[in-house]
């Protein structure tokens, strides 16, 4: 749809002039009325003609100091979007170190949590246990618990020891007292044995 | 504006089996390139492809983009596991691992670069490699799979340095432990172990199915995932998804998700975990739920950060599981796109 626009305008242009568009016409019209001037006749029109051709000057001077200044305005222009292009550069290259810096910190952040939950995981087990002064105390109690015990099975066992030999000495006393016993018994034997055979000896 | 009348186009012989093989694909692994710039995504039929980060997140991105730019067949078996170290990229599955160059990746008829199988007790039936790991200290890969054993290889020299037996059942993820050398390995037999690297023995033993704030019995005892963060540990799998305090050896924190996980990773002060629901959920350590967002497959299996320093706009996490898309998300808030195999 541009070009078919573009060609139209083309087409009315040339057929409007075929000297070129705006400025350049006008150019050319002056330099064919200032022919046209120095080959004119009389003083009036010659004047009137002169006006129009000083017109047509001012009006390309115009025409030019406005172009100038659109000119002046562009290069400004120019300036000033350079100048907003590096700044928004550097605020990005900013944007882009305090991204870096806050991912800096998030590591940091997640890790310190890491530690805190590792930590808290391990108080939870801690706590099952039972508190470490009560089982000192616990233990304590339970040492001097078995001491006494230990000390009361010391003194049964000596105890038992000591009935242990006097019965030994009683059991041995009875036995030697058996053996002397059965010892003289023995002896009576013998010497009524003894004494038999003496009287059935000599009597023939 | 027009669209034409899509006509129906009898499907061949290939394409019907293009189709149906693309239906039945799990993809098992994933891996990024060390420049960030590739994603690897290894599948069930043993192929591998690779995918272009930065052209599907660039501003111009077509459907052709989200396209592998190479496949190629990798394993005989379904590949596993896959890690990448700063030149090369290591696959695992049916008891090989083999190396590929990442600089020749890109181009068709790639050959493996070297293929080393761990020294196995039975030469009969070969044992599935589950998971590998990087030890960048000593320069070293973890092997870990069907014969409960963690098989340590040099990189530099190729040979098997270690094998670590301890577990009863077969072992099914690893995790490296940063700060003293540890590694842990959790398996179908519901233990995590940490193993001392300098010392090649067993350091600690969490049977976590004894413990009755997690232990799940209907769902059994397997440790599906692992991960830690030095002074912490996660897992997950038949036992609900817990927060271990290692030194003490106490779990802290049961994250309520009824869904068996398959995959868990700590990131910044989240902790992601994916499995049987088609939902990444993100976890707070507190035990509280961030956030769910759902990808486009029923269940995942694998879960990728791609944190290389080299390409920070492809900074994102990747979701693969049982089908043959894997999901992209830029912002972990949302599902970004898929990329197809």
């Amino acid at each position: 749809m541009g070009a078919v626009t573009d060609d139209e305008v083309i087409r009315k242009r040339l057929l409007i002039d075929g000297d070129g568009a705006g400025d350049d016409r006008r150019i050319n019209l002056l330099v064919k009325s200032f022919i046209k001037w120095c080959n004119s006749g009389s003083q009036e029109e010659g004047y009137s003609q002169y006006q129009r051709m000083l017109s047509t000057l001012s009006q390309c001077e115009f025409s030019m100091g406005k172009t100038l200044l659109v000119y002046d305005m562009n290069l400004r222009e120019m300036e000033n979007y350079e100048k907003i292009y590096k700044e928004i550069e550097c605020s990005i290259a900013g944007a882009h170190e305090k991204i870096a810096e806050c991912k800096k910190q998030i590591l940091q952040a997640k890790r310190i949590r890491k530690n805190r939950q590792e930590y808290d995981a391990l108080a939870k087990v801690i706590q099952h246990h039972p508190d470490r002064h009560a089982t000192l105390k616990e233990l304590e109690s339970l040492g001097k618990e078995l001491e006494h015990l230990s000390h009361i099975k010391e003194s049964v066992e000596d105890k038992l020891e000591l009935r242990r030999k006097q019965f030994h000495v009683l059991l041995s006393t009875i036995h030697e007292l058996q053996q002397t016993l059965e010892n003289d018994e023995k002896l009576s034997e013998v010497e009524e044995a003894q004494e038999s055979t003496m009287e059935t000896e000599p009597k023939p | 504006m027009e669209r034409a009348v899509p006509h129906a186009v009898p499907l061949g012989q290939m394409e019907v089996f293009q189709a149906l093989q693309r239906l039945h694909m799990t993809i098992f692994s994933q891996s990024v390139s060390p420049c960030g710039k590739f994603l690897a995504a290894g599948n069930n039929y043993g192929q591998i492809a690779v995918f272009s980060l930065s052209a599907a997140l660039s501003s111009e991105a077509k459907e052709e983009s989200k396209k592998p730019v190479v496949t190629f067949q990798a394993h005989d078996g379904p590949v596993y596991s896959m890690v990448s170290t700063d030149r090369h990229l290591l696959s695992a599955g049916d008891g090989e691992v083999k190396a590929w160059l990442w600089a020749e990746i890109l181009k068709k008829g790639c050959k493996e670069l070297w293929r080393r199988q761990p020294p196995y007790r039975t030469s009969l039936e070969v044992p599935e490699i589950n998971a590998l790991l990087l030890v960048p200290k000593e320069n070293s890969l973890i092997l870990a799979g069907g014969d409960c054993q963690l098989h340590t290889m040099d990189l530099e020299t190729g040979a098997f340095t270690r094998a670590l037996r301890g577990h009863t059942d077969y072992i099914h993820c690893l995790a490296l432990r940063e700060r003293s050398p540890e590694v842990l390995s959790g398996g179908e037999d519901g233990a995590v172990r940490l193993w001392d690297l300098r010392t090649a023995k067993e350091v600690q033993t969490i049977e976590v199915y004894k413990h009755e704030e997690c232990s799940r019995p209907h769902n059994g005892r397997w440790i599906g995932c692992l991960a830690t963060d030095s002074d912490w540990m996660v897992c997950g799998g038949g036992p609900a998804l817990t927060l271990w305090h290692l030194r003490s050896s106490t779990p802290t924190t049961v994250f309520p998700v009824r869904a068996p996980q398959k995959r868990v990773t700590f990131y910044q002060d989240l902790i992601l975990s994916a499995g049987q629901g088609c939902c990444v959920n993100q976890w707070q350590l507190s035990g509280e739920l961030k956030a769910q967002v759902p990808g486009s497959s029923p269940g995942l299996l694998s879960l990728s950060l791609n944190q290389q320093p080299a390409a920070p706009e492809c900074k994102v996490l990747t979701a693969a599981g049982n089908s043959c898309r894997v999901d992209v998300f830029t912002n972990l808030g949302y599902r970004a796109f898929s990329l197809s195999f």
